[in-house]
């Protein structure tokens, strides 16, 4: 038992500690691509190091939300790992205390945090961010439902231990299009919601900034906390999809010292194909125009859709 | 019939495979794109390919894997290279007049398979694993070619014609690989060679139509010419 909580505490701290690392591998990687040196892997820890070192600007309009919203977004990404598989398949003590929906709850109710925050120094480019980005997870949401509907009606169960075991034990269930097309709709999803190409831009400008700009009064501290919380969040989806879904394999089962170590290597192993995967979509796709943004949610939706059906059929 | 030793990898495989090229089918069905339907004819081929091979693995039929070879090559490679080249010629590079908008095209193309669904389900009282996949592949065999006769009906480029012929073609060959799997391979090679003569006189076709009539869409060439 008190081996079964440290690595509840290890899930949270690895996903703590590696999502910069993944951040900065795609950032450089697409550079590599465009043929340019690009920024060094460890980047995003010298820029969270600089900026937590930096004075805080608070704008006069800001209120107790302005405070409260990283720490309600930083305390919701520490708390998803909990949930989710991210060394070792078996259940942990508190893992099942929500299922995927209660997970997707729980990410969400990060991002409604800072979307308040977006709104409630009341400068332009906060509300701007802020509405676009409803106007996004409008989009998104129905398709997030639905692929969690597919993967409960795939499973006959909500959590995503449970996922994660039968397609280990059960290769016609990984083969099978309910799955495959599952696969499909949510990496469209991944890429919507980790801030990539084809919907956000990955160039800085305001007037293309969609997560952003909802951030863009803060400074220093906060600052750090808030970007710390998205790179989270992005490890977080790259969990869900490469353990519960894509990859299921490279889990210690056990949960001993060499196994666990063997997973982080294998997590990364898997996160570097995915984020390979990521980087060939940002580099072939264009920024899509404000009006074509439901194109590849809704391509995503049709995906859930099939696999439900096809679920169904077969 | 091999389908009756079916094991549950095999049947996801096969209805996975089935399944996409019937979602490329949509592709076509959807786009206004010329060169985007030969890619999705080409993608769909290349996974006909890959079904007839894994149909000649599971179920044993060594000659299989010859079809699926020239499949892959004639359908893969050498059709979707010829109507490229007719594309380049044409000079049109999207359909613009079409009767039906993409969009309402493909609710049409979502009741075909739904009336498909229908009759394969009536055609079959087998519950199994075998007959599920069956029903699938009748399902996608009827309803491509239904898609296919859509796109012949709804679209007046003279390539977008042929893509039409070849995706009811395509069809056909899907449910026989699944559901007829020890068809003589003469026939089927009889038929590629067959797609080959069509495509190449469609090729023709279409240069003398640029030379003496100036286009090559349908709905310019609604008079008698002596």
């Amino acid at each position: 038992m008190p081996t079964d909580i440290v690595l509840q505490v290890l899930q949270v701290l690895c996903v703590l500690l590696l999502s910069p690392l993944l951040q900065g591998f795609i950032l450089r990687v697409e550079e590599r691509v465009q043929r340019s040196s690009g920024p060094s892997v460890v980047q995003p820890y010298r820029d969270l190091w600089k900026l937590l070192h930096k004075q805080l600007v608070i704008p006069e309009s800001a209120s107790w939300i302005f405070f409260c919203a990283p720490a309600v977004a930083f305390t919701a990404m520490l708390t998803v790992p909990i949930l989710i598989p991210v060394l070792t398949d078996r259940p942990l003590p508190l893992s099942n205390m929500a299922d995927i929906l209660g997970g997707g709850l729980v990410l969400t109710l990060g991002s409604f945090a800072i979307l308040l925050a977006g709104l409630d120094s009341g400068s332009p480019f906060g509300g701007i961010g802020s509405s676009r980005s409803v106007m996004l997870s409008i989009l998104a949401e129905p398709t997030l439902i639905l692929v969690l509907a597919g993967i409960s009606l795939l499973a006959k169960a909500m959590l995503p231990f449970v996922v994660n075991h039968l397609l280990l034990q059960d290769i016609s269930v990984y083969w099978s299009p309910a799955h495959l097309f599952l696969v499909l709709a949510f990496f469209a999803l991944l890429l919507v919601e980790t801030d990539r190409l084809p919907i956000h831009s990955s160039t800085h400008l305001e007037i293309y900034m969609i997560d952003e700009a909802r951030i863009l009064e803060y400074s220093g501290p906060l600052l750090a906390v808030l970007k710390w919380a998205s790179m989270m969040k992005q490890f977080i989806l790259y969990t869900i999809f490469c353990n519960v879904l894509t990859l299921p394999w490279g889990m210690s089962q056990i949960g001993g010292w060499f196994g666990q170590f063997g997973s982080v290597l294998a997590l990364l192993l898997k996160f570097g194909l995915v984020a390979l995967a990521v980087v060939v979509v940002e580099t072939v796709q264009s920024r899509l125009r404000f009006f074509r943004y439901q194109e590849p949610l809704a391509a995503g939706f049709l995906f859930a859709v099939l696999a439900i059906v096809s679920n169904q059929l077969i | 019939m091999f389908l009756t030793t079916l094991n549950p990898l095999q049947a996801s495989i096969f209805s996975l495979l089935a399944i996409v090229s019937l979602v490329l089918a949509f592709v076509m069905l959807g786009s206004h794109w010329l060169q985007n339907y030969v890619f999705a004819f080409a993608a769909q081929s290349w996974l006909i390919a890959c079904l007839s091979a894994s149909v000649a693995f599971f179920g044993h039929y060594p000659e299989l894997y010859a079809v699926a070879v020239l499949t892959a090559l004639f359908r893969g490679l050498v059709l979707p290279y010829l109507l490229l080249g007719i594309v380049k010629k044409l000079n049109v590079k999207r359909e613009i007049h079409t009767i039906l908008q993409p969009s309402s095209s493909l609710v049409i193309g979502a009741i075909a398979v739904m009336f498909a669904f229908v009759v394969a389900n009536h055609m079959n009282r087998d519950t199994s694993t075998a007959g599920r996949v069956v029903v699938l592949a009748l399902t996608i065999m009827i309803s491509m070619k239904l898609l296919g006769y859509l796109m012949l009906a709804v679209r007046d480029e003279a390539i977008s014609q042929i893509l039409g012929l070849l995706v009811l073609e395509n069809g056909i060959f899907l449910g026989s690989q699944i559901l007829v799997p020890g068809m003589p391979t003469l026939i089927e090679i009889v038929i590629l060679f067959d797609l080959l003569v069509v495509v190449a006189c469609f090729g023709v076709l279409v240069r003398f139509l640029l030379v003496h009539v100036g286009s090559t869409s349908s709905r310019q060439m609604n008079r008698l010419v002596g």
